[in-house]
């Protein structure tokens, strides 16, 4: 009965309380909008990178290797000589060793040489391997793979032709030596999506008739002859390593750091993974805080519109007194109401996300690399909605106790 | 302060000693460090911790009184089981435990050479007589307790936690930073004097 009086009351108020509605529900959907985005850009990092022990590169900073040689972000302090990678990968605890060069770029693409163990070892989401879309991997010097979004946005096809430029942000590109499409691979959500990887040979053979990052002029070796030449590479950037027993991964990791000849540095992805999300994870924290003060303020924004409220239904109230409504009964009807539009605004909220989610998904995950899935609502979604539910009630108690009083005293005339 | 010492030794004394390889482990008093392999049933520990958290000091033992106290600490820190406790269902056996005190430079084995660097409060004053000296930054003196350990775990799923009594027996050690290897990855963890407890649940 009260609660089909406080339905009705509310859809009498229809705009009011939409717009309070409103308010709450968009503060639910950027609430739980940021968690799903903090929760699954925490998985997405996670996800980047697994099955590899070590990662060794120049000695620089764990998240600083990590950024450069997993993510593609920033440069590389240092080269690592083929020498200390020979050295690194006759070593007997190393089951695998992944070599990867990077440096020059496609577009907004970076290159990456590496061998083709690299489709091999390198996994991604808990073990599960690179998968190739369309074609295989590269068999000739100049052949390239390319990730699922370079093929997108730049719209190319198994047999296209595609020029590597020198440098990262640079306009010499190296057009005498045409790379082939060789394959394409699978979507991964890794950075892996964003990158041209061809062979270490091609990354020397790109850079035959350079010196010190321009061409020499009038200096043109035909394609035939750098066939011919030794195209062993004289430095990698970094290596993906994978040893044989998980015991032995502590002692490669300090022999690596304390090899003498090269200060060289090897670093468990998982923890340097964490440490980033360390770093990051400040950032997110302050996301959510704002997000949990956009919910208080439309509940507050809801309490205020039931204070305003009070005044217009004196006379309601004054009516349901003298049909015999006792005082406990408007302050039920109040914090009902509440409940109602809070519950209302959650549901709208969850409404909202999921819609957001829909449209947003592919366009985050082709932009950023971040996947977010569409589950159903889990335990934790549910608890957030009751939370914002029962503190709309909580909300509604201090102008619900007002009418209470208000409701003893007053008569049915309105006095002005 | 005490960290940097070290570092700017090396920069005093580098000119005469300019073909060498120089490097310096960082050292921070308070902060141990301890790794876990886990495979199968067997779980390869390492411990790296300042001396001056497990015995109190890092200057070479001259009385019998710190000589006893590295003794005792040695043999507390071969006993692994009573400072890592694992759940009973567990049931770890020790392998193989060693423990010993390492000074900074591990890879030259001088230690105890250096008598004459008796006080190394003024130690900036030993700088040029050391200048002849092959080896170099001596008057840093930081000690380190290696230990090492292999146990060997009938049901290594079991270990769910691990309770560290370490604090409990060393009462300078302010943290420690565990790192985790098993087959699913490796994970870091920070364990305070104040929470002296690990869970491993996740790791399998």
């Amino acid at each position: 009965m009260i609660l089909r009086l406080a339905a009705a009351s509310l859809v009498a108020r229809g705009l009011t309380v939409g717009m309070t509605v409103l308010a709450i529900g968009l503060s639910v959907a950027l609430f739980l909008g940021v968690e799903k985005v903090r929760t699954g850009a925490k998985a997405s990092f996670a996800d980047t990178i697994s099955g590899t022990d070590l990662i060794v590169g120049a000695r620089s900073g764990s998240v600083q290797l990590l950024l450069y040689s997993v993510f593609r972000i920033g440069n590389a302090t240092n080269n690592v000589t083929w020498e200390s990678y020979q050295d690194l990968a006759s070593r007997p605890e190393i089951d695998w060793i992944v070599p990867i060069s990077l440096g020059d770029s496609h577009r907004q693409f970076r290159v990456m040489g590496t061998t083709s163990a690299f489709f091999e070892h390198y996994m991604y989401r808990q073990g599960r391997s690179l998968g190739f879309g369309e074609g295989v991997v590269m068999d000739d010097l100049f052949d390239t793979v390319i990730g699922h979004d370079v093929a997108q946005s730049l719209g190319y096809g198994v047999g296209d032709p595609i020029v590597v430029a020198h440098g990262l942000a640079s306009f010499t590109e190296h057009k005498d030596q045409p790379f082939q499409v060789s394959g394409i691979l699978e979507k991964t959500g890794t950075p892996v999506d964003r990158t041209v990887i061809v062979s270490m040979e091609a990354i020397e053979a790109i850079h035959v008739d350079w010196q010190r990052g321009a061409r020499i002029p009038g200096q043109t070796t035909p394609v035939d002859q750098i066939r011919q030449m030794d195209l062993t590479p004289k430095a990698i950037t970094a290596a993906l390593i994978g040893v044989e027993s998980p015991l032995q991964t502590f002692s490669l990791q300090r022999a690596i750091n304390e090899y003498p000849e090269e200060p060289l540095l090897a670093i468990l992805p998982g923890v340097a993974l964490q440490e980033l999300w360390g770093i990051v994870g400040i950032a997110e924290t302050a996301l959510l805080a704002v997000s949990v003060m956009v919910v208080v303020t439309a509940l507050i924004g809801m309490m205020a519109t039931i204070f305003s409220s009070l005044n217009e239904r004196r006379r309601e109230m004054a009516i349901f007194r003298a049909m015999g409504a006792s005082p406990m009964a408007i302050l039920g009807l109040l914090i009902l109401e509440a409940i109602l539009t809070a519950a209302a605004g959650a549901v709208l909220g969850l409404g909202l996300l999921y819609l957001g989610l829909f449209i947003a998904q592919p366009i985050i995950d082709s932009a950023f690399g971040l996947f977010l899935p569409i589950d159903p609502p889990a335990i934790r979604e549910a608890l957030v909605l009751l939370a914002v539910v029962a503190a709309g009630a909580i909300v509604s108690m201090i102008p619900a106790l007002r009418a209470y009083r208000l409701s003893l005293a007053d008569g049915m005339v309105v006095r002005s | 302060m005490k960290r940097l010492l070290p570092v700017a030794l090396v920069a005093i004394a580098s000119p005469a000693l300019a073909e060498e390889t120089r490097e310096l482990d960082s050292h921070e008093h308070g902060v141990g460090e301890l790794n876990i392999a886990i495979e199968g049933g067997t779980v390869a520990m390492e411990l790296h911790a300042p001396g001056a958290d497990i015995v109190g000091f890092e200057y070479e033992a001259e009385s019998s009184e710190d000589r006893a106290a590295i003794d005792a600490a040695v043999a507390t820190l071969a006993r692994p089981l009573e400072l890592f406790v694992m759940p009973a269902a567990a049931e770890c056996t020790v392998v193989q435990a060693s423990a010993a005190l390492e000074s900074e430079e591990e890879h030259d084995d001088h230690v105890g050479e250096h008598d004459h660097d008796e006080d190394h409060a003024d130690d900036h004053d030993h700088d040029k007589e050391h200048d002849h000296d092959e080896e170099h930054a001596r008057e840093a003196n930081h000690t380190e307790f290696h230990a090492e350990y292999t146990l060997n775990c009938g049901n290594a799923g079991a270990l769910s936690k691990v309770t560290f009594a370490y604090f409990g027996a060393f009462g300078n050690a302010r943290e420690l930073e565990v790192q985790i290897v098993t087959a699913s990855g490796a994970q870091a963890f920070e364990v305070e004097r104040n929470e002296p407890t690990l869970d491993l649940r996740g790791m399998f």
